[in-house]
């Protein structure tokens, strides 16, 4: 099945200058790949030419002082199996990505292709929302860094004509933070139909800080800043966790699709929510 | 229990390696030159009336060797059930027709000389469509007024198409009503068991061309070469005689493959065209255009006394059959015949099932053909009947099931679409099954237990099932065996291995009668050229049919051989002789033969002859096999997420053949059962239109989702059967619904009344529980 | 476009089209034991390794990975050779139909290249991109556990 059937050429420039450069010249035309997937899986007839981000050098997932430094074309794969990962917010960061998708496909997600659409497939973003990610984003010259949340308030459109996502940055959390991640799914492998993660920093059972992000699909995966303000400030108990569990219940948004509806979205974001807590509380003692 | 050499071991399944090493040809494996490819256009409306329709551009497309459609191709109404003659399903479908019955019905086809340029072209037709109302509902469906479907007047053997009723079955045995008048306890309950695919990894998948002679040769992805050679014949008016039908490998079917979909297009544009033809479909259209499940509503009543006989039990299905009527009346049969005998204590039993039409995907036969819909339903209400009797699940059941020597009235009072046959259990261990999975899954400890963590309850279920061995009396199988120089044979016969494992069953049979070795046996199999009729693979008939058709041919050569023997031994009485280890030996005088130097001697030198014979097989019995399934699950209260923990499944199906083989078919079922139960769904729009087409959103398990699964087999002996043997490929789809069902009601004391179990459905039923 | 791949050792040059995905390419010139229908990677008939790891080659764009090594399920093991996967996954009846099957063993075969003794729940984790719809997976599970033995016997 010819999936591209417009595409003229390839190409698979060396430097991200070259990219962008012939993604400009290309009048709209062309398209950055990092692993293909979402290319390959929805064709845009459009596209007629594809450009490689292979040769880049962004494959790489780097230990630096204070970040985690995750180059655009590392796979998801690439990233679990990273040592610096293993131990990263307990390994529970890596246990979130080694859960979504299949093996195969998990050797050909990008971070890059996951990040640069901001779409419904929603596994990915919720993790690096609740991690307060760095999207780093090139033009060739300059490296730009964007807070995660803003990145997407950009017009994508626009910032990906001269642009490409060169990589995301995590912060390193000491031992006072605490991650969790959930998400609704029909069996395994399904894309999840909803999904929560929660990073909180937790000092002598106060909350001191806290993000929290929740994806829905075919909704964009968000802050939920309101339960962030809920949270913060707060001392982490089980009745705290009750509460949360409520309010999130009316507070939180969701869409809903086919397979799934609204009101049972809310429902089993609140009880993730409060499972979440009631792990921190086991982790905190 | 009797002693063998090859029957009852693990011999290697013989293509095993070569699909392992990706050497085995697949329809599609092969190409031609100058080979059409095929692509559909379908409906985009539920029910319409194609005022017009204009193919001109996309004829006049380069590359485009023919368009079909209504206007060119012959008018021939048939069903595309492909089942013995004549077919128990309405004719009620043409090759391409005016009339659009749902949204994926075909309203033309292209032939062109790339995929692409077939796919480019289905654009270029004009289509003017007249919509007409469209029956969505089955409910709907029978009502007077409800826009009527068939409104053709060709169509034949539907039950009362100004009701959309494709089909309806009423079967009385005593007298219900008063049945359960006399009952101390009636209880009463209604599940709905919704549409689903089979999901062959590989999809429908059909090549033709023409021989040296003219004839056209389809080489299919099929469960029925000969059927399919029957049908396309009467489709195309050409004589059987010119068709020639090939199954190579096929990569699954599961009851999706009994059915003629691409092969009479194909074979229509090689015959027009003397071009190979190919088609192969999409998952899309897999989901939408081939066959489904029947969805089905199930109400069972049962009535019993204090002491937990059953006294009456009434079961009435709803059926849709979707836009045409293929395996209507059958599956609807079968949903009754393969269940209810399981009860034979009633004496008051009544079966009636209506099936409809509506603009809706075409249901056909899928692996369970009915009982998995029935058992759903009827298997939570006996543990309702229980529960209200105060007996554990067990117990009712061991009260009531069905035992050796016995038989039930429903064997000849429900057929498969017509009175059946008598039935007398020859082999039956259903109380060993329970009392073995019982143990197995703690069920005395953890029956009622409803152990908590947090929001989580574990609960525990169990069902028991049966299915059969073929349709007695309709299904026929044959198989040629002839010998050669080294005692290896050919066996040829019409077989259809679809993957279970038949073309290496049968070589163990062959190799048991004959004592030779399994690999003394060269298989080659259903093919309507060069082997004998075989109905083909569907009603659990593989082993048991096809099966005891090899076994009647070996039993004719054993003679034959015996008859070689005496001459060169100079003895009389064959009753001296054994067949093993590759020779005949005469117990009385010791002398001894190889049967390869039987094979030269007939062959080269003296009397000279071909040791070869052919069986038949048909047969008054279709010996059920049983299971007993047990589950535990963990239901989450605050989410309604049922996560299956273990499941055991106890079968008898009689001698396992091939104990590798038999439990590869019980966890399959199972599998398949289980998603089935918990996740699996068709989505529609209010328009009719299938939305879940694809693996991303109609999710079928991978290694991730599958349990602990225990499958226990214990042996039992069927007379009838070839070295005791009984069918064993469908019966375990059937226990997932109900045994899940009644293990969420040990958790809970809930039952979810429509399946897929999703959370959202368990949610709201613990919720209007509190 | 002209692409160079290595496939099962061999080089060879092949004529794509741009926009043409692996699987495409490779079937049309004969490795016909690459099954696969979805097109949508949700399946894992398509599967081959692509320098070592498995990838499912129907969304796999033919032109990106030009200059690799593609291994099919021909390029680990023969019919008259075959690797101790094949031979475990036929004593262990973990072939039925077999069309899900060449994928399968190419992803337990990277797996046991990095992780020679893996638990059942590395088996599922590996495997959970390969639809088989006959087996129900326990068998094929278990084949890959017997082959990891067979391979530290040293069983080539
Ligand atoms: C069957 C299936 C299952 C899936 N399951 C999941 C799941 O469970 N969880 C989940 O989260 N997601 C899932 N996905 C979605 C998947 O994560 C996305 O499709 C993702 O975009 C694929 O990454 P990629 O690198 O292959 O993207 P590509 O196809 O390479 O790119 C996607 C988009 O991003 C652009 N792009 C890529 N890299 C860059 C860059 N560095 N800079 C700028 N633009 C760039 C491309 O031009 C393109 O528009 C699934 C997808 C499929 C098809
Ligand atoms: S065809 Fe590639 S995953 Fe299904
Ligand atoms: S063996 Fe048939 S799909 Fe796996």
């Amino acid at each position: 099945m010819l999936k591209l059937k417009n595409v003229k050429s390839c190409f698979t420039p060396n430097s991200i200058q070259e990219a962008i450069d012939i993604h400009k010249k290309s009048g709209g035309k062309a398209v950055f790949v990092g692993g293909g997937l979402d290319i390959t899986v929805f064709p845009n007839p459009a596209i007629e030419q594809l450009i490689f981000l292979d040769k880049l050098g962004l494959t790489y997932i780097r230990d630096d002082v204070g970040n985690i430094k995750i180059g655009a074309t590392a796979t998801i794969t690439d990233v679990t199996k990273a040592p610096v990962m293993q131990n990263y917010l307990k390994g529970k960061v890596k246990i979130a990505l080694t859960e979504l998708a299949s093996e195969l496909l998990r050797n050909q997600i990008t971070m890059g292709g996951s990040i640069a659409r901001h779409h419904f497939y929603s596994d990915i973003l919720p993790v690096i929302y609740a991690l307060r990610g760095k999207i780093m984003v090139s033009d060739g010259e300059l490296v730009e860094e964007f807070f995660v949340d803003d990145f997407y308030r950009n017009d994508l459109k626009v910032l990906m004509e001269t642009h490409i996502v060169v990589g995301v940055h995590l912060n390193k959390y000491d031992d006072s933070f605490q991650f969790g991640s959930k998400r609704f799914v029909r069996n395994a492998t399904d894309i999840a139909l909803l999904n929560m993660a929660i990073l909180a920093q937790i000092e002598e059972d106060i909350i001191k800080d806290v993000s929290i992000s929740v994806g829905s699909r075919p909704g964009p995966a968000y802050r939920f800043e309101q339960g962030e303000a809920f949270l913060r400030g707060k001392k982490l108990t089980k009745e705290l966790a009750e509460d949360f569990e409520s309010f999130t219940k009316s507070n939180v948004d969701v869409t809903k699709d086919m397979h799934l509806c609204k009101e049972y979205r809310q429902h089993i974001a609140s009880i993730y929510a409060k499972e979440m807590l009631l792990d921190f509380i086991g982790g905190v003692r | 229990m009797k002693d063998f050499k090859h029957i009852g071991t693990s011999t290697d399944k013989i293509d095993a390696l070569s699909l392992a090493t990706g050497q085995s040809m697949f329809v599609d494996d092969i190409s031609f030159p100058n080979m059409l490819h095929v692509k559909f256009l379908y409906s985009s409306y539920a029910h319409a009336i194609i005022e017009d329709i204009d193919t001109t551009l996309a004829e006049k497309h380069p590359g485009v060797e023919m368009v079909l459609t209504y206007k060119n191709t012959s008018r021939v109404i048939h069903t595309t059930a492909g089942q013995g003659w004549p077919e128990p399903s309405p004719y009620d479908t043409y090759m391409f027709n005016k009339k659009m019955r749902y949204i994926g019905d075909r309203v033309a086809a292209v032939a062109a000389e790339t995929e692409e340029i077939a796919r480019e072209a289905l654009k270029l037709i004009k289509v003017q469509y007249k919509v007409l109302p469209a029956v969505l509902d089955m409910e709907d469906a029978m009502k007077d007024g409800a826009p009527i479907i068939h409104d053709e007047p060709e169509i034949k053997g539907a039950y009362d198409i100004k009701h959309n009723l494709a089909a309806h079955i009423l079967v009385k045995v005593g007298d219900v009503e008063k049945g359960f008048a006399e009952s101390d306890v009636v209880v009463e309950d209604t599940f709905e068991v919704p549409y689903a695919q089979h999901c062959p990894i590989e999809p429908h998948v059909t090549i033709t061309y023409l021989d040296e002679y003219g004839r056209i040769v389809i080489r299919t992805s099929t469960q029925v070469p000969f059927h399919v050679r029957r049908i396309v014949a009467q489709v195309l008016d050409i004589p059987v005689q010119k068709i020639r039908v090939i199954k190579p490998r096929i990569g699954g079917g599961f009851g999706v493959k009994q059915e003629i979909i691409l092969e009479d297009v194909c074979a229509y544009i090689t015959m027009k065209t003397g071009k190979p033809a190919r088609a192969l479909f999409t998952r899309e259209e897999e989901f939408v255009s081939s066959r489904t499940r029947h969805q089905m509503k199930v109400n069972v009543k049962i009535g019993a006394k204090k002491d937990g006989i059953f006294n009456a039990i009434r079961m009435y299905v709803l059926s849709n059959t979707g836009a045409y009527g293929t395996h209507a009346l059958t599956v609807a049969s079968n949903a009754g015949s393969k269940t209810l005998p399981l009860y034979n204590k009633a004496p008051n039993v009544e079966y009636i099932a209506d099936v409809v039409y509506t603009n809706l995907p075409i249901a056909g036969a899928y692996r369970g053909y009915g009982a998995t819909q029935g058992y759903a339903c009827l298997e939570q209400v006996v543990d309702e009947v229980a529960h209200k009797l105060e007996l554990t699940p067990l117990e009712i059941r061991k009260k009531n099931h069905i035992k050796s020597g016995e038989t039930s009235p429903i064997f000849r009072a429900l057929g498969e679409g017509r009175e059946g046959v008598t039935q007398y259990m020859q082999s039956c261990a259903l109380d060993e099954l329970i009392e073995k999975g019982a143990k197995e899954i703690g069920w005395f400890e953890k029956y009622g237990k409803k152990t908590r963590n947090g929001s989580k309850v574990r609960g525990i279920g169990m069902s028991i099932h049966m299915q059969g061995s073929g349709i007695p009396l309709v299904d026929m199988g044959a198989a040629t065996l002839k010998m050669n120089e080294d005692a290896s044979f050919n066996l040829m016969y019409g077989g259809t291995d679809l993957g279970t494992g038949l073309d290496t069953i049968v070589t163990q049979i062959v190799a048991e009668t004959l004592g030779i070795k399994p690999e003394q046996v060269i298989v080659y199999a259903a093919d309507t050229d060069l082997t004998p009729f075989d109905v083909g693979a569907y009603a659990s008939s593989g082993t048991f049919i096809s099966g005891g058709a090899v076994l009647r041919a070996a039993m004719k050569i054993r003679e034959q051989i015996f008859e070689v023997a005496k001459e060169i031994f100079g003895e009389y009485d064959e009753r001296d002789f054994v067949l093993e280890d590759g020779k005949v030996t005469s117990k009385k005088t010791g002398k001894s033969v190889t049967l390869s130097e039987i094979a030269y001697q007939t062959l080269y030198v003296k009397n000279q002859h071909q040791i070869a014979a052919t069986g038949s097989m048909v047969s008054p019995y279709s010996p059920p096999p049983f299971a007993a399934h047990f589950v535990e699950i963990e239901v989450d209260e605050e989410t309604g997420i049922i996560t299956p923990i273990k499941y055991v499944t106890a079968v008898d199906c009689g001698t396992p053949l091939n104990p590798e083989l038999v439990r590869g078919q019980i966890i399959g079922a199972l599998v398949n059962g289980l998603s089935y139960a918990l996740s699996e769904e068709y989505k529609f729009t209010d328009s009719g239109r299938m939305v879940s087409s694809n693996f991303m959103e109609y999710r079928i398990p991978s290694t991730r989702d599958i349990p602990e699964i225990v499958p226990i087999v214990v042996r039992t002996y069927e007379p009838t059967g070839p070295y005791g043997a009984k069918s064993v490929a469908e019966i375990n789809i059937n226990g997932p619904i109900p045994a899940i069902g009644n293990a969420l009601y040990d958790a809970l004391g809930v039952r979810v009344h429509k399946v897929p179990y999703i959370p959202e459905r368990v949610l709201e039923a613990i919720r209007s529980k509190k | 476009m002209k692409v160079c791949y290595s496939v099962n050792g061999k080089k060879k040059e092949f004529e794509i089209k741009a926009g043409e995905v692996l699987l495409d390419v490779l079937r049309r010139n004969g490795y016909f034991e690459v099954k696969g229908n979805c097109y949508m990677g949700t399946c894992g008939a398509c599967t081959v390794l692509i320098d070592g790891l498995p990838y499912t080659s129907c969304t796999m764009l033919a032109a990106k990975v030009d200059g690799s090594e593609i291994t099919t399920i021909k390029g680990i093991g023969t019919l008259q050779k075959p690797h101790p996967l094949q031979k475990a996954f036929v004593e262990k009846g973990a072939v039925q139909c077999g069309f899900c099957t060449p994928g399968i063993i190419l992803v337990a075969y990277a797996l046991l290249k990095n992780n020679p003794d893996p638990t059942d729940d590395d088996i599922k984790k590996m495997l959970d991109g390969n639809l088989c719809r006959c087996t129900g997976y326990v068998q094929q599970i278990e084949a890959v556990k017997l082959a990891a033995k067979m391979l530290k016997k040293g069983d080539e």
